[in-house]
């Protein structure tokens, strides 16, 4: 970089500067120094010889090394003065010593900042460097540099804006200063999932909900069909008087009016919208409704894959980097064990009560392998036997959980059923002869009503009330099989998922047998009304139920029963109540309580395009709710929560629930016939055959390439490819993993080399030391043998 | 953030966002941290010195079980005692921009108590006592046992002390530490 000149003058000039520092500074590129080097190991004290040691003098460099491979021999020179805060800046080296441009100099001012130094130092480095002279830059140069600093400026107002404009900033900061930062993870998760249902809104709002408003469809006469075409049963279907029902109790229940709004299924369209433009010679648009209506999930659904996957796959990234087994977990836990951003005397106190408890578990963890080992036979059986049997009753309460809500659900429908014909037959009276009856019959219509209401949300106050309680259980359970912490929480997590997603299943399956009945009439008549006369509507009303029926509970839980709670807890002495009233934030509860209501919405979306809209609002107040419950109801968790750890728990129970959720829904749009009465696929046999017939319709070009693509002349070769790059891949990763070990054990040499060298070296100064003593005391007593010499 | 603005001028400010991870707005939100912990003194002198038991009521000091050894690594004094210069330092490392090398060479400070460059075993104790409280303590054997483990995962060349470089390589790999060595401004 230098010419041997200039290097020269520089060293010339540094010479002071590296007797100063105490002999602390040598280096091979600094050949006169070996006299110089032998005196500074002299002064040096012998155990301090380590400090010398290059690699210790450089360590400094690596914070401002890894920026910028350029320049640097420079910067290494005065990242180096680091080393000891007291030298002072006239030991810098010379930084004008080769003339640099405007912009490196400017480079090398953003990368001060990166120096441990305290500020008057960095400020003077600054100054140095700006006045240094240097080099214009011109002509594209210029320019180039110009917009360079531009968009820096520009870059940091803009992450300003966005900081600012960041949603529940403070609140956030709140809870992180009270719970630390594995809670604060949830809440980001939280807000994560907002934001995916934001996405997801915004497709069906623009693709679905918009056309759907905006644009007019053609309406046909049911007259000139036969009596059983799509046409004429739909429109049976759309424009029967509704029966009147209360305003609220059809808003709960999604029926009535609320059935013939754009919230459902039903309503969509099967037409191709066709617009005329005038002005551009009479051109016509088409938006092709029943296709953007399966592109629409498509697309959201591979869109949320995406989102999920990437997310994970960060996570996964560094977990593959942490793990090389749990290789820095006593690490982790002392260098990374508090959260410095505690700022809560109590929760400082839980803090260090939890790292206490974590530490004792990780040592108590050791000693139960080691015991594990010593284990007699007896225990050993013992405790299998133990875990066999909970293993059992979890098993039993599933079931039993899932045959209680399969009786209820039944039960509620045959009521509800039997109601229903009732009606039909007071309605015909009512219709025959006006009695006077009438009176009394209304008002047993509306306490009916009420009792319908119920009983329609029977099934789901059951799924809902046994996710709360049943958990509870589980809890309780798992004390008795003595699981290491770690496995405690993901075998808890594992139940209760099982727990929900059975539940889900069970009223699934119900809702399937009732839609492929063979009885069931397809083609829907002016003068009745029957259950399921277009399922779709209904699969999404069970849906938008469920999903009310959920969020209310948090409410309920959260407000009338969990607060009072919490109030009982604090303002008691008595022991017992207090045991009923603490609550801690226990993180994979709560976790499961958003992915449910995310797993319902990817349900429920095909048949209720509006359930995304409703969750991103309920993601929305459910922030909210679960700060309240975090920061008023509940006292921190005694568990220690590790952010990254918990962030790929979220990601891999979130996909788990994208996957069961997206099964039925793809099932039943490649397996169940559509309804004749509603949606934009009646008359179709499955979903699916649109699409297919669409494809048809394209031209001859793509087609052969999507079939192509599809036979094995392709998928063959393409399969090759993928594993020859899998193995080549794997091969990589086996040769860098022994790499690794490899360098690893030479490390441990090379430690041990020095360790050598070190101990020679100080026997070697030790020995020299005694030498020159020895010649000192020598000649002193030559000096004072000739002394006497000459007085005699 | 309107009063604040009269202390400092538009060259300073820059100087401040130059050389640090902030803005200048955040500098001057800083200050007015700063300011909030001893108003009178710093209202006369926006730069003055403030001793360490005034430093460290600063929320998140006030329970870190590191609080001292964090002021004295700061300190342009090396007594602990900081400047609002000294302070903004502090910020600008602990704020979510700066690069976990930046961090990881201050905790490296920050936990080198006897101040010989290496993390040793004396070290290791000081920092899991700190850890579990005063309140909490664990036995000796145990505190051991911990340090035992932690230099068997860490100590890469076998010489009982954790260099910086081995330190580093640690932080590399921890993936919490960036969002644990954190405060918000």
């Amino acid at each position: 970089m230098s010419g041997g000149n200039s290097k020269n003058k520089a060293r010339s000039k540094r010479h002071e500067g590296w007797e100063e520092a105490g002999g602390e500074f040598y280096q091979e590129l600094y050949p006169g120094g070996e006299q110089e080097l032998f005196e500074n190991l002299q002064r040096a004290d012998a155990a301090k010889l380590a400090t010398l040691l290059p690699s210790k003098q450089a360590r400094n460099t690596t914070t401002v090394k890894r920026v910028r491979s350029q320049n640097e021999r420079r910067q290494s020179t005065y990242a180096r003065t680091t080393q000891s805060r007291d030298i002072h800046l006239s030991m810098l080296p010379d930084l004008s010593e080769n003339l640099s441009n405007e912009e490196r100099t400017w480079e090398e001012i953003m990368q001060i900042k990166a120096m441990p130094v305290p500020m008057n130092q960095k400020r003077d480095i600054k100054a140095r460097l700006q006045n240094a002279t240097k080099l214009r830059l011109q002509g594209l140069e210029q320019l180039q540099w110009r917009q360079r600093k531009v968009w820096h400026r520009f870059s940091i107002r803009f992450t300003e804006i966005v900081g600012k404009l960041e949603l529940w900033q403070s609140s956030l900061r709140e809870i992180e200063g009270k719970f630390g930062t594995g809670v604060v993870s949830y809440f980001l998760f939280l807000r994560w999932l907002l934001f995916l249902n934001f996405a997801i809104s915004s497709f069906v709002i623009v693709f679905l909900i918009l056309p759907t408003v905006l644009l007019v469809e053609v309406e046909y006469e049911c007259d000139d069909y036969a009596e059983n075409s799509t046409i004429c049963c739909s429109q049976a279907y759309l424009r029967r008087n509704l029966t009147e029902f209360n305003v609220v109790l059809s808003f709960i229940q999604g029926t009535g009016w609320m059935e013939r709004t754009i919230l459902f299924y039903g309503v969509y369209s099967d037409q191709l919208y066709t617009y005329f433009i005038k002005s551009l010679w009479d051109t016509e648009i088409f938006y092709n409704m029943p296709l953007s209506y399966i592109l629409v999930p498509i697309s959201w659904a591979l869109f949320s894959l995406i989102a999920i996957v990437k997310t994970a796959a960060k996570g996964f990234k560094e977990r593959l980097v942490e793990s090389e087994g749990q290789f820095y977990m006593y690490c982790n836990l002392v260098f990374g064990g508090w959260d410095f951003c505690i700022q809560n005397d109590k929760s400082a106190k839980i803090k260090h009560k939890a790292l206490y408890n974590e530490i004792k578990g990780c040592l108590e963890e050791e000693r139960f392998k080691e015991e594990k080992q010593l284990r007699t036979r007896e225990s050993q059986i013992l405790m299998h036997l133990k875990r066999l049997l909970v293993h059992i009753l979890v098993f039993a309460i599933l079931i039993a959980s899932g045959i209680l809500i399969y009786v209820i659900f039944n039960y509620s429908m045959d009521k509800l059923n039997e109601e229903q014909n009732t009606h039909i037959n007071n309605d015909f009276v009512n219709v025959t002869e006006k009695s006077p009856l009438r009176q009394y019959n209304e008002t047993s219509y509306s306490f009916g009503q009420l009792q319908n209401t119920l009983l329609e949300f029977l099934p789901f106050i059951t799924i809902v009330v046994l996710n709360i309680i049943v958990p509870e259980i589980f809890s309780y359970m798992i004390k008795f099989e003595t699981y290491m912490p770690a496995n405690t929480i993901l075998i808890s997590l594992l139940r209760t998922v099982l727990l929900r997603l059975s539940s889900l299943a069970v009223l699934l399956s119900q809702i399937y047998i009732q839609i492929t009945d063979p009885d069931r009439i397809k083609c829907a008549s002016f003068y009745e009304e029957f259950r399921l006369e277009c399922w779709e509507t209904y699969v999404g009303q069970q849906l938008y139920k469920l999903i009310l029926t959920d969020f209310a509970l948090q409410i309920v839980m959260t407000f009338i029963i969990n607060l009072p709670r919490a109030f009982i807890a604090r303002h008691t002495h008595s022991r017992c109540l207090k045991v009923i009233g603490t609550q801690d934030f226990y993180l994979p509860k709560h976790v499961l309580d958003i992915v449910y209501i995310q797993t319902i919405i990817w349900m429920g979306s095909f048949f209720c395009p509006f359930l995304p809209i409703i969750g991103t609002i309920f993601c929305f107040l459910i922030f909210y709710i679960k700060k309240f419950t975090c920061l008023t109801n509940c006292t921190p968790s005694p568990i220690v929560y590790k952010a990254s750890k918990s962030k790929s728990l979220f990601m891999s129970v979130l996909l788990l629930g994208f996957v069961i959720s997206i099964i039925p829904v793809a099932y039943s749009v490649a397996e169940i016939t559509p309804s004749w009465n509603c949606g934009p696929f009646r008359g179709f046999d499955t979903v699916w055959e649109y699409v297919v017939e669409t494809f048809d319709g394209f031209p001859y070009f793509v087609r052969e390439i999507v079939f192509l693509l599809g036979t094995s002349t392709f998928a063959v070769p393409a399969f090759a490819v993928l594993l020859f790059f899998l193995y080549y891949y794997w091969a990589v990763a086996a040769a860098n993993r022994h790499m690794v070990e490899v360098l690893k054990n030479q490390l441990v040499l090379e430690g041990h080399d020095k360790q050598f060298l070190l101990n020679r070296l100080s026997a070697f100064i030790r020995q020299h030391q005694k030498r020159c003593e020895r010649r000192n005391r020598a000649s002193f007593a030559d000096d004072n043998s000739s002394v006497q010499h000459s007085s005699r | 953030m309107g009063q604040g603005k009269s202390q400092f001028t538009e060259e300073e400010l820059q100087d401040y966002e130059d050389l640090t991870y902030f803005t200048k707005k955040e500098v001057l939100y800083a200050h007015q941290k700063f300011k909030a912990l001893a108003p009178e003194k710093v209202g006369h002198n926006k730069n003055a010195k403030l001793p360490m038991a005034k430093v460290l009521q600063y929320p998140e000091l006030r329970v870190n079980p590191f609080r001292d050894r964090i002021c004295k690594v700061f300190s342009s004094s090396n007594d602990g005692d900081c400047t609002f210069e000294d302070f903004l330092d502090m910020m600008s490392v602990f704020s979510e921009n700066a690069p976990k090398a930046v961090k990881a060479e201050h905790a490296f400070r920050i936990f080198d108590f006897d101040g010989d460059d290496m993390i040793g075993v004396s070290d290791l104790r000081e920092v899991i006592e700190r850890l579990c409280g005063s309140e909490l303590k664990l036995s000796d054997s145990e505190i051991q046992q911990l340090v035992q483990s932690v230099l068997e995962e860490a100590d890469l060349d076998d010489d009982g002390a954790l260099s910086f470089a081995e330190f580093e390589h640690i932080i590399d790999k921890s993936s919490d530490f960036c969002h644990s060595f954190r405060i918000r401004l």
